[in-house]
């Protein structure tokens, strides 16, 4: 049971996916070192197709919302594996660190990030607005506006 | 029996479940004849209420048509008209033989979870996470209420659904805010929040004779709401001037209010942009659980020497609390979950005899198969929307 | 402190020791593991209270395996359930049950509840209803 619950909400996923998809797909490589090997043009496209991904998906901060979130958050977890698993396939590995641990790393960050998000839940739920007017048995502008007080003071005496 | 069941955060469903029977001698079977959704419920909607469970059915504001009573239920027939009060009691305990219902020692049976969060169990409470009990909620068709001769509140006038329901819950709990100010006539009393709760704590404060309410919130239809119905003097809206406290200090001849009601709790919004940002990431990353901005700025803005009173509701643990404040001015701070059985009596009374016509708040009634829309209308206050009624 | 724990139950103590030796009200777990248990006096109007010591048996030995192998994995959480369903049934006169937890207070169910919703034929059957 969820005690406390997961904290990363799917907002907050979309946050981390859009930050750190561009610092990976910019400035990561170079800060890290690793500018120019394979393993940090794996790690510029793996990040280029997470971007895009997201802005399909259905949660708050997709453009397009067609992927289900958990879908998403199943992509993401292959990804991530598939992406640390990428050098040892490639054997780029055999010549050395800087060819395979950023791969491990950043597959590891992101196995990390999912394993605190709330994969439950409805992505971006708005609900329907006019379908709650409709189905209104009140008329809320009228329940404030009209009529006088609906309480009787003890101060003021006078009666509603 | 159709039902409103927690189903993730941002996610309600109304789905089939089975029908709830007696499982114990002092239970009874109520069939729902209306229900609400709470801003407390919101808090288990925004996923900040650990212990959920997908499945869980949600609501504790319920009233109905007795349908079955057990072997130990004495007071109630089948037929009784029955408002149910949030809080369950046994009665019997020494918290509840001392008028301290939301305190019953033994009407939580997850008494182990919740003293992990709390030090000590507090009571069962109906539709709230397993916490306070892991009890099926009012939001459905059929509720089985627990210590059934203690808590519902038997309706024999002719009086609305929309006039009554809310004994249930969040009409003694505001008037439970106001009777913890003291109020002996005169006062000078300021309400965080024109929420519903927020409305009948001003209303309360006004009932028992306060000479200034002051209503406090950022959403301008909900502080005319209070100005032209719940009977409030005076209104702020912060979203217009973010100083709460400089503005309470105005509009009470420098004094500050004699007593302050956070009417609020663990969501509260702010003016100021920057410190609700943080506050939100904080709360995002959990971090710390609660928003504390209007208990802050309640406990600042309090005269020396006055009350504040905490029935907004609030889970967990906040950042930045005021101490000095606090200790400084000599501050009383009183909270609780009402102990609606106490109140239910003789705000009852007060119903029939005309002080007090509760229905006010509501500004939406719809068919319970609505209640996902309901939530999201609700929770981001469109269409005017301050209190939704649900009819199964 | 670890093997210890005590709960007030707001009735006398003459009626209090009565009704725990009474097998209708007796706690199952506490009895088998034959802990010690002593009943004070609450101060004022507080009734009675009830400690109990497993480190200790009834007859005043010292226990540990034995409490292991009787009890279970988690010994005081188990103690505390006796305990507070003893209260409850003193006091009001049945267990409180809920639906995320049928059997009553259970520190099994804690990891395990079942939603909030009513239960169906035959979990009411295995609650034993």
């Amino acid at each position: 049971m969820p005690f406390p619950p997961r904290p990363v909400d799917a907002t907050l996923h979309g946050v981390v996916d859009y930050t750190a998809g561009a610092f990976h797909l910019t400035v990561f490589p170079k800060l890290a070192g690793i500018e120019g090997t394979r393993s940090a043009r794996q790690i510029r496209t793996a990040a280029a197709i997470h971007a895009g991904y997201s802005t399909l998906t259905d949660y708050p901060l997709g453009i397009v919302k067609l992927l289900p979130y958990q879908a998403h958050l199943a992509i993401d977890a292959v990804g991530a594996v598939a992406l640390a698993a990428l050098p040892f396939i490639t054997g780029q590995y055999k010549k050395g660190p800087r060819e395979w641990v950023p791969n491990v790393g950043v597959g590891l960050f992101e196995l990390m990030s999912l394993s605190i998000s709330d994969p439950t839940g409805r992505g971006d739920y708005h609900g329907n607005v006019d379908k709650v007017r409709s189905a209104n048995m009140e008329d809320p502008h009228r329940k404030i506006y009209d009529g006088g007080p609906a309480v009787r003071s003890a101060a003021r005496g006078a009666p509603a | 029996m159709r039902a409103t069941v927690w189903s993730g955060r941002n996610s309600v469903q109304v789905e089939n479940v089975p029908d709830p029977r007696i499982l114990n001698d002092r239970d009874a079977i109520v069939k729902i004849t209306s229900t609400a959704i709470c801003g407390s419920d919101l808090h288990l909607y925004d996923g900040y209420i650990p212990t959920m469970k997908r499945g869980d059915v949600l609501g504790h504001e319920f009233m109905g048509e007795v349908v079955e009573v057990g072997k130990g239920v004495g007071n109630l027939r089948v037929g009784d008209r029955v408002v149910v009060p949030f809080p369950i009691a046994c009665g019997d305990c020494w918290q509840c033989k001392h008028e301290r219902y939301s305190a019953c020692e033994n009407s939580n049976p997850n008494a182990g979870l919740a003293e992990k969060l709390f030090g000590h169990p507090t009571c069962g409470i109906f539709g709230y996470s397993h916490l306070t009990g892991g009890y099926a909620g009012g939001q459905a068709e059929y509720a089985r209420v627990p210590f059934a001769d203690v808590g519902p509140i038997k309706i024999e006038d002719d009086l609305t659904d929309e006039q009554v329901l809310f004994l249930s819950d969040i009409l003694p709990t505001g008037y439970f805010g106001a009777d913890l100010c003291d109020i002996k006539g005169g006062e000078c009393i300021a309400v965080f929040g024109a929420g519903p709760v927020g409305q009948f704590a001003i209303a309360s404060a006004v009932m028992l004779g306060a000479e200034r309410v002051i209503a406090i919130d950022a959403y301008q239809y909900r502080l005319d709401m209070a100005l032209n119905k719940a009977g409030a003097t005076d209104a702020i809206n912060f979203d217009e001037d973010p100083d709460i406290v400089e503005q309470l200090k105005l509009l009470t001849g420098g004094r500050g209010p004699d007593a302050v009601i956070d009417a609020v709790g663990m969501e509260a919004t702010h003016g100021h942009g920057a410190l609700h940002t943080m506050e939100r990431v904080k709360q995002a990353t959990r971090q710390e659980t609660e928003r504390g901005h209007a208990l802050r700025d309640a406990i600042l803005a309090c005269r020396p020497g006055g009350i504040v009173s905490v029935i907004g509701v609030y889970g967990g643990l906040m950042d930045k609390f005021p101490a000095g404040a606090l200790m400084n001015k000599a501050l009383q701070l009183r909270a609780g979950q009402a102990p609606v059985q106490k109140y239910l009596r003789p705000l009852y009374e007060r119903i029939r005899d005309g002080d007090i016509d509760p229905s006010f708040v509501v500004t939406h009634r719809l068919p319970l198969d609505t209640a996902p829309d309901g939530y999201e209308t609700f929770k981001h206050k469109q269409d005017e929307c301050v209190k939704v009624v649900l009819k199964p | 402190m670890k093997g210890k724990a005590a709960i007030t139950v707001y009735r006398s103590r003459e009626e209090v020791e009565r009704l725990w030796r009474d097998s209708a009200y007796r706690p199952k777990y506490i009895g088998d593991a034959d802990a010690a248990v002593t009943f004070n006096d609450a101060p004022g109007d507080r009734g009675t209270e009830i400690h109990v010591d497993l480190e200790r048996t009834g007859r005043g030995g010292r226990l540990g395996d034995v409490v292991q192998k009787v009890v279970g994995a988690e010994p005081l959480a188990k103690v505390k359930d006796d305990l507070r369903r003893f209260k409850q049934h003193v006091e009001t006169g049945v267990i409180s049950r809920s639906d995320g937890t049928p059997e009553g207070e259970s520190a099994e169910r804690k990891l395990k509840q079942r939603p909030a919703q009513p239960l169906d034929e035959a979990e009411l059957q295995k609650a034993g209803i």
